[in-house]
């Protein structure tokens, strides 16, 4: 069997996986999303970071504990942030003798964290861990213009008067323009918008069909806020207590009106709008990890067990694939590995960076030539119940704190799994998928405990 | 005080024109002589529903140090509480000048969390005016309650001295036994502040006295530079404490010499333990590295 070109071991028992503990997710907590420029302009990553964290440590109880490890990232961060996440424990509640690292995948980071601290947890490495993500489009990190920055490091090596002021000569009006971030692709200068429309064109994504899993999103996630499904997932901050892009009252109507901001030159009709396009977003979420054997000695709930994950990447800078469909490869490859099929999940959680994304993902799976010539299967690889898609909304609605999305969409559909408890004769299964900058994408299977 | 009265004011008094006030009060006095009053006036000043702006908390916790939570730093709540102590110095019936007396020293006790949220009854009045041997000291005692509720969540009580000011009736303690000299231990931070240190905390305070916002205005009082705020330096102290106090403490500084800017500020914080290892106290204290001089010291201690 071929999965992407590559041989993979056709479906067999996992030999490692069965030998290993679980790593099970206790519990999580976020702060609500907000949009860029509103409640949480002022607040820095690490303030966000922390209070998310104080949150968890509030939760479980964890005031001075020494948890195994904290691992967490942002995608937009400032240089002075180096040691992001050991600055947010040092500033929690938690033992100051807790370590701590942080990790950077675009907007894989947070499902990345819980991925690599499950497997220590499996290991047998550690006892407990805390994942998270956080970011900050409001507080991005401004750089100094490539000549500033050159004339500076020079100025400070230079060791005469009449040297610094040759160095200093070299300054032009323009160096002193800042270097803000964007979410442009560093090889092909196409925004993360742009490429998604070129996908969302590629794969035939209509307006409607956008705009529908964008009126899901809202209104799957204003149902679970109002059945109180976030009281324990969630800690007010700044004023907050829902994500503050939630449009409870959006209608397809609505939806219908928005004027399209991607793909506006690619010849075919442009598609994507703000209503069905994530905004930027600031925010902050944490999961924790636990073995079975710490969960149960501290006397917490054991949600879920992390099964396994998977990367992929895509060679998107020639156009041989989408910039955001990399999760379609992983998916078959994960599933392939656990001899499961989608039929075989109760929950999906795709992470909308765009409804293009999502809707591209699905069409790819459910395509006969793809299934067959990308991921060598027989046929098309599958289609997903969509009654069983982003049952309580995801970023289209909550927003899309880069690294904080992971974590989000962790917390909930543990606790989602938790609540199924068994389905068909097995425990819950749950799959989570999310698309990164830089072609790559990060899945994961969650298992109810 | 039990016979104090209770002046409710509309809204948080502007601390501008407070001050103008009080150096037209000083003026007066100048001129007209004292109004030889020896009493604190029996007045509580109370200022009902005030909110914490949170742009304004946020910029105060950056600058102290301080995680942008949503709970109140305790300092935060002295500088909100501090418009209406000075506004109950600034009364007619006050017996002392109001400009130039010293902040000896400070007591808060946090007996729970105040989030920003929250509405507040904020009260404050003086108390307890006694002899000291460089003039006469009083405590202003401010409170903070949530709005309508009767437990007092914050309380601080805050010495400051006339110095030179003797009032009749009033006798001058007997000098103390001089404290032992005052040898630094190694610092466990060293503070660089810069001299825009005093302004930055004015802006987030609101506390724009002359002494701290820069050499000119610090001259025109009488000072060679600018200083430090007092309770800067000790809300710093407070925040390297750390998340290890948890939401209620209570919380001295003493102030010795005066931190000039710029300056170099070497500090040590010591943690004491409790049976079973739960943390206790934490002692902090802080000197000039160079002149080995105590600026202040004080403690952050678990509330029993």
């Amino acid at each position: 069997m071929s999965v992407n070109g590559q041989s993979v071991p056709g479906p067999q028992e996992p030999t490692a996986a069965t030998q290993l503990r679980k790593a099970v997710v206790v519990g999580g907590n976020r702060i609500p999303f907000a949009r860029t420029g509103g409640a949480y302009t002022k607040s820095s990553n690490q303030d966000m970071l922390t209070a998310a964290l104080d949150g968890l440590i509030a939760r479980f109880g964890l005031q001075d504990e020494r948890i195994g490890e904290v691992a967490a990232g942002a995608v937009l961060k400032h240089s002075r942030d180096f040691n992001l996440t050991r600055e947010a424990v040092l500033g929690s509640a938690l033992s100051a003798e807790t370590p701590a690292y942080d990790l950077q995948q675009a907007c894989a980071t947070g499902l990345e964290t819980v991925l690599g601290l499950a497997n220590k947890i499996k290991l047998g490495q550690i006892e407990s861990a805390i994942a998270g993500g956080v970011d900050s489009a409001s507080d991005a990190p401004i750089a100094v213009s490539e000549g500033l920055r050159e004339v500076l490091l020079d100025l400070n090596r230079a060791k005469t008067v009449s040297r610094k002021l040759q160095v200093l000569s070299r300054l032009r009006p323009k160096d002193l323009a800042p270097d803000a971030p964007n979410t442009g692709e560093p090889r092909t200068g196409l925004s993360m918008g742009e490429h998604q429309a070129l996908t969302t064109a590629q794969w035939k994504i209509t307006r409607e069909a956008q705009d529908e899993l964008a009126f899901n999103s809202h209104k799957n996630l204003a149902a679970a806020y109002d059945a109180g499904f976030f009281d324990d997932l969630l800690t007010p901050y700044r004023g907050l207590s829902r994500d503050s892009n939630l449009r409870a009252d959006t209608s397809l109507e609505k939806l219908a009106t928005l004027k399209p901001v991607f793909g506006k030159n690619l010849g075919a009709e442009a598609t994507m709008t703000a209503g069905n396009s994530t905004p930027l977003t600031d925010g902050a979420s944490t999961v924790l990890l636990a073995s079975e054997e710490w969960a149960d000695a501290h006397d917490l709930p054991k949600l879920a067990a992390v099964v396994d994950g998977e990367a992929a990447a895509v060679d998107f800078v020639h156009g041989k694939d989408g910039l955001l469909m990399a999760p379609a490869f992983a998916v078959p490859r994960l599933l392939a590995r656990h001899n499961l099929t989608l039929e075989d999940f109760d929950f999906f959680e795709i992470h909308e960076a765009f409804a293009g994304t999502v809707l591209s993902t699905l069409a790819a799976w459910e395509d006969e030539e793809f299934g067959r010539t990308r991921l060598g299967l027989d046929g098309a690889f599958g289609s997903i119940d969509r009654s069983k898609l982003n049952v309580n909304g995801s970023s289209l609605a909550a927003g899309h704190p880069f690294a904080a999305t992971g974590g989000r969409i962790v917390a909930s559909l543990a606790k989602m799994l938790h609540g199924k408890g068994q389905a068909d004769g097995r425990p819950a299964r749950g799959l989570v998928s999310i698309c990164a900058a830089g072609g790559q994408g990060v899945v994961a299977i969650l298992e109810a405990l | 005080m039990s016979s104090s009265q209770t002046v409710i004011l509309g809204e948080m008094p502007a601390l501008s024109k407070l001050y103008v006030n009080a150096a037209a009060t000083a003026a007066r006095r100048r001129v007209l002589g004292t109004h030889g009053g020896t009493e604190l006036p029996p007045y509580t000043h109370e200022v009902r529903g005030v909110r914490a702006d949170v742009t304004n908390l946020t910029a105060y916790q950056h600058l102290i140090g301080e995680t942008a939570s949503d709970v109140l730093p305790a300092g935060f709540i002295h500088a909100l509480a501090f418009p209406l102590a000075m506004s109950v110095m600034n009364r007619d019936d006050f017996p002392l000048p109001l400009l130039g007396m010293i902040h000896l020293s400070n007591t808060v006790v946090q007996s729970a969390p105040v989030l920003f949220t929250e509405a507040l009854d904020i009260r404050a009045r003086v108390d307890n005016l006694r002899g000291h041997r460089a003039g006469t000291q009083l405590d202003v005692v401010a409170e903070v309650r949530a709005a309508g509720q009767a437990e007092v969540r914050w309380r601080g009580v805050s010495t400051y001295l006339a110095k030179g000011v003797f009032l009749p009736g009033i006798d001058k303690p007997s000098v103390p036994v001089a404290p032992p000299p005052f040898s630094a231990p190694d610092p466990t931070a060293i503070w660089q502040l810069g001299v825009d240190t005093g302004r930055a905390y004015a802006a987030v305070s609101g506390d724009f006295n002359p002494i701290h916002l820069s050499v000119l205005t610090a001259k025109a009082m009488g000072l060679r530079r600018s200083l430090a705020h007092g309770m800067y330096l000790a809300s710093r102290a407070l925040a390297d404490v750390g998340a290890v106090k948890g939401d209620s403490f209570s919380w001295e500084v003493a102030f010795e010499a005066p931190v000039f800017l710029p300056a170099r500020v070497a500090l040590d914080i010591s943690t004491v333990q409790a049976g079973g290892g739960a943390w206790k106290r934490s002692d902090y204290v802080a000197w000039n590295p160079l002149s080995g001089r105590r600026h202040f010291s004080g403690s952050v201690a678990a509330l029993s």
